[in-house]
């Protein structure tokens, strides 16, 4: 049986067998044998028995270090690999997720992205994985460079132990793509006002009206203690303040057209968070697509993040479509 | 592949690692002169301490390092030799460790500390050096181990000492059978592909020489010299003459051995009707030399006797050695002596010992041509005024003048020395023998030992007619000094805890001997016979290759087995269920991970309704006997248990597919 690895990528979960663990002497390793084989040759010159069962001895150890490496990795499930999205230029914290039988104790291997970096970007660290009554994950840090998804690169999970004599290894290699956000503008203008009918309010806890006042809940800031009230009543009174806020925000590409197509998105993607951390609702109209909101909360930024994610590169939209009806 | 950056050693893997090299230097200092062993020890563990917690300066290492290589040369005197190398690397093993600040060090560290028992065993392959090894070895596996968990990240579990050890001794277990197909039937050399070297320090063996005093090292050491196995006849404790060197050369101080004796073949003699054959089993010595009863009829292979029946080794015995051999006591021993034979048996400096020159012409003029009344006057004399004593006053000028007429008091050297200028002096051809004599059997097996301190030295001398004939003029005062007659010459002896203490001398040396016939004499040449009792011959290098690599892969395999079988599941009946699963699995109505026995049972009873029932009914069984508390019955747990794993195995799927 020859040894196998993936030579394209494939759906998880993958349980590694035997055939796809790699085991080669490390540097140490190696170093090791030429001592041993040192001894051996010198005990046999000499016919001196004890010093060739000590060579023999610790060659044999040697070699069962190898195998309980290789043991360590065979029959290991990786179940899953996810990430929650970030930005481009952000490590994406990649999870592995594994699980084995219980019955060998399977502790201190590492993952790391086998150097697929490369072009300039150092390889991500390697991130230990323990498995604990049968499962156990690992979280990785890669590199990003561009928005959109990301087709993860070929994973290795690997060990040096027991010994440090050899280290034992199997690719991974999971077809399904993590996604990447694009990078937010980092200096821009502050969002378009609202053009939208619904105008609300929104408590806000350093406006300039005051509204009313209530019970202390912890998390309250100290300023904003009413204390005289406070005297008054033996417990802690928050003096809360209310604060107009504008209508939905309406974030529209076609309104940018003075800007380059990256720099588009990027001031997009800056807009979302902004208006997402101000609480207000906003919508997000691509080329192309349906409208996104007017909405807000945790899901609509995803949504409407994805949506600019997955926006084609510059070149790919203008030979698909006329320019001008993007632009 | 991405490497990590340097390890820093953590104070636990820092301690594991030098632990292991003080562990692995510590049979190797043992090995070495006291004061030597001493100052490596002591230095070593002051600049440990020193540099703990901060390196110390290059300018300072580099001169500590030189100052230990020159101790050490100087210490040899500037000979290179195997115990110079050893001491070297001790030395150098103690300064190893006050450069260890990472992960890479503390290994490299290992990785040469782990030379030093194989060091040691080129010195002494004893079994105490042997046990200090393997322990050492271990322990310094255990480091490795220790740094192979810090540098995955993964220490957080601080393992205790002996789990520590348990888990690599398990690695060794697993890896003991690939040891012991490499130890029995990797080819060894018939030949040695370099030469071996010497130790610059000589050993107590037999020399070729005899100085005055030479020999009182000798006396107090009671380790085996040899160890001798009788086939039918054994000689008489007082006809144990173990023959060595034989000196012929006298210079006024010291005895030697001519070159020109050894180089001839042995002189003819006539053997009697008694016949001894026995084996030798030959302590290293790193000298040629070697011992036979008095005397060897011929030569084993690799060895050559020389005109005096002299036995050497073709090569330096730097391991244990054995030789079969066979000796008759000679009913008549060169009857013709040659002229320049006899002129070097008479040979005597001038200007020695002139009343002993004066005595012999005397006595020479008293008996006329009777050469055995010039011997016998000789021992009467010795019988009568001399006493035997180890206390002896350093020989001075004339020695053999000072010991006969103003000491009278010595042990074997004087004794025969002088014995032998006195026949010469009388005109007799006489030489000094030296070898071991007596023996000392071993109550727990039927074999004898010889000791280091039975050395000995007689004479021999020509009597016409007879030839050669021995004469042991130290016998004559003190035949308890050398027949071991005495309770009290048994090693370890005196009162009751004595003879406890002999007999766990004994037993100790039975099973170093064991040690020596299982292990240390094991040669080319054994391992040629090894498949002797199955009717094979001899096994060439091919063979042995070929045996080599068939069972190689056996242990392999074995190793592969043993490794997986961690991953077995203890409960038989568990590790049952499972494989009736698997069985279910190949006809596609596999169990999924999250079903329950019960569910899964049901649900292939519903697909196949012909099978289900009996998979149904073993799927409760199992389930009572995980999960319900166990009810008093008739049959007892075991029985209950044993049942259910024998229907378990029974159990088949119906039919492929699960279709009839």
């Amino acid at each position: 049986m020859l040894l196998t690895r993936p030579r394209h990528a494939e759906q998880l979960p993958v349980s590694i067998d035997r055939r796809r663990v790699y085991v080669l002497p490390t540097r140490f390793g190696l170093f090791f044998s030429v001592l041993l084989l040192a001894m051996v040759v010198g005990a046999l010159n000499y016919n001196n028995n004890p010093a060739l069962m000590l060579g023999f001895l610790l060659g044999g150890a040697g070699m069962a270090s190898l195998l309980a490496a290789q043991m360590q990795l065979t029959g290991l499930e990786i179940a899953a690999i996810d990430a929650e999205p970030v930005p481009a230029g952000q490590p994406l914290m990649v999870r592995v997720h594994t699980r084995a039988e219980p019955s060998r104790r399977r502790r201190g291997l590492r993952v790391d992205d086998d150097g697929a970096g490369g072009g300039g970007v150092p390889a991500g660290e390697s991130a230990l994985l323990n498995l604990d009554q049968g499962h156990g994950e690992a979280q990785l840090a890669l590199p990003t460079r561009r928005r959109g998804w990301l087709e993860l690169p070929r994973l290795r999970v690997y060990t040096l132990r027991p010994l440090g004599l050899a280290r034992a290894w199997a690719y991974i290699w999971s077809d399904a793509p993590l996604l990447v956000y694009p990078t937010p503008e980092e200096h821009g203008p502050p969002l378009p006002t609202g053009s939208g009918e619904n105008v609300q309010t929104r408590l806000h806890a350093s406006g300039d009206d005051v509204h009313h006042l209530r019970a202390y809940r912890t998390g309250d800031s100290r300023r904003a203690i009413a204390w005289k009230p406070s005297a008054r009543r033996d417990s802690l009174i928050v003096r809360e303040y209310e604060q107009p806020l504008g209508a939905d925000v309406v974030l529209d590409w076609n309104a940018l057209s003075g800007l380059a197509w990256e720099p588009r998105v990027s001031r997009l993607a800056r807009w979302v968070d902004e208006a997402e951390r101000d609480g207000r609702r906003y919508r997000l109209c691509l080329p192309g697509q349906a409208h996104l909101g007017p909405d807000r909360g945790v899901q609509h930024r995803h949504a409407c993040l994805r949506a600019l994610a997955l926006l084609p590169d510059a070149t790919e939209a203008t030979e698909a479509t006329d320019p001008r009806e993007i632009a | 592949m991405s490497a990590l950056p340097p390890q820093t050693l953590d104070d636990v893997s820092r301690r594991w690692a030098l632990g292991a090299a003080a562990l692995c230097l510590l049979p190797l200092l043992l090995q070495l002169p006291g004061w030597l062993a001493m100052v490596i020890a002591v230095g070593g563990i002051a600049l440990t301490a020193a540099g703990w917690r901060r390196q110390l300066p290059l300018a300072l290492r580099v001169a500590t390092t030189l100052a230990v290589v020159g101790m050490v040369l100087a210490a040899y005197h500037f000979r290179f030799g195997r115990d110079t190398g050893c001491a070297l690397l001790a030395g150098m093993l103690a300064l190893k460790p006050t450069e260890t600040a990472h992960a890479r060090d503390a290994r490299s560290l290992i990785g040469f500390s782990l030379f030093a028992p194989f060091a040691t065993f080129l010195l002494d392959e004893g079994p105490v050096s042997l046990l200090l090894g393997l322990v050492a070895a271990l322990v310094g596996l255990a480091a490795l181990q220790r740094i192979a968990e810090l540098e995955s990240g993964d220490s957080r579990f601080a393992l205790p000492i002996s789990a520590r050890l348990r888990s690599v001794g398990h690695l060794a277990l697993v890896g003991l059978p690939i040891a012991l197909v490499a130890f029995w039937l990797f080819p060894r050399l018939g030949t040695p592909l370099w030469g071996i070297p010497q130790r610059a320090m000589g050993s107590s063996g037999l020399s070729d020489t005899m100085e005055p005093g030479q020999w009182l090292d000798m006396f107090v050491n009671d380790d085996p010299a040899l160890r001798v196995r009788f086939f039918g006849a054994v000689p008489r404790q007082d006809q144990m003459y173990w023959r060595g060197p034989v000196m012929w050369d006298f210079d006024g101080q010291a005895w030697r051995q001519p070159a020109w004796a050894q180089a001839l073949p042995p002189a003819p003699s006539q053997p009697s009707s008694t016949r001894w054959d026995y084996e030798l089993e030959f302590e290293p010595t790193e000298r040629m030399q070697l011992v036979a009863l008095d005397i060897p009829m011929q030569a084993p292979a690799l060895a050559r006797l020389g005109l005096d029946h002299n036995l050497q080794a073709a090569a330096p015995l730097t391991s244990v050695t054995r030789w079969r051999l066979a000796s008759s006591p000679p009913a008549r021993y060169q009857a013709d002596l040659p002229d320049r034979f006899r002129d070097a048996a008479l040979a005597l400096p001038d200007g020695f010992n002139p009343r002993t020159l004066a005595l012999a012409r005397e006595w020479r003029r008293d008996a006329g041509a009777d050469d055995t009344a010039i011997v016998d006057r000789a021992l009467a004399w010795v019988r009568r005024d001399f006493a035997y004593t180890l206390d002896t006053p350093p020989w001075g000028r004339n020695a053999v003048d000072e010991f006969l007429f103003d000491t009278r008091a010595g042990f074997c050297q004087h004794f025969s020395a002088s014995f032998v200028v006195l026949m010469r002096g009388a005109g007799i051809p006489a030489r000094v023998v030296t070898g071991y004599a007596g023996g000392y059997k071993n109550v727990f097996s039927d074999y004898w030992i010889v000791r280091r301190s039975d050395a000995h030295a007689w004479a021999e001398v020509w009597l016409q007619g007879r030839g050669w004939v021995r004469v042991d003029p130290t016998a004559a005062v003190a035949p308890e000094r050398i027949y071991d007659t005495l309770a009290d010459r048994m090693p370890g002896a005196g009162g009751l805890f004595g003879a406890l203490g002999s007999q766990a001398w004994n037993l100790r040396d039975w099973m170093r001997r064991g040690w020596n016939n299982l292990a240390l004499g094991f040669d080319a040449q054994r391992q040629s016979q090894l498949f002797k009792p199955l009717g094979v011959d001899r096994l060439r290098s091919r063979d042995l290759i070929i045996l080599f690599g068939l069972f190689t892969v056996l242990a392999i395999t074995w190793m592969a087995w043993l490794s997986a079988r961690g991953q077995r599941e203890p409960d038989p009946v568990i590790r049952a269920w499972h494989r009736l699963q698997r069985r279910y699995r190949r006809h596609g109505l596999a169990c999924a991970p999250h079903e329950p026995a019960g569910q899964w049972a049901e649900r292939v009873r519903l697909e196949h309704p012909d099978q289900g029932a009996a998979l149904a009914q073993l799927s409760d069984r199992f389930v009572a006997w995980r999960y319900a508390p166990l009810k008093p019955g008739p049959r007892s747990v075991d029985q209950v248990r044993r049942e259910l794993v024998r229907d378990l195995r029974r159990h088949r799927p119906l039919s492929p597919g699960g279709r009839p």
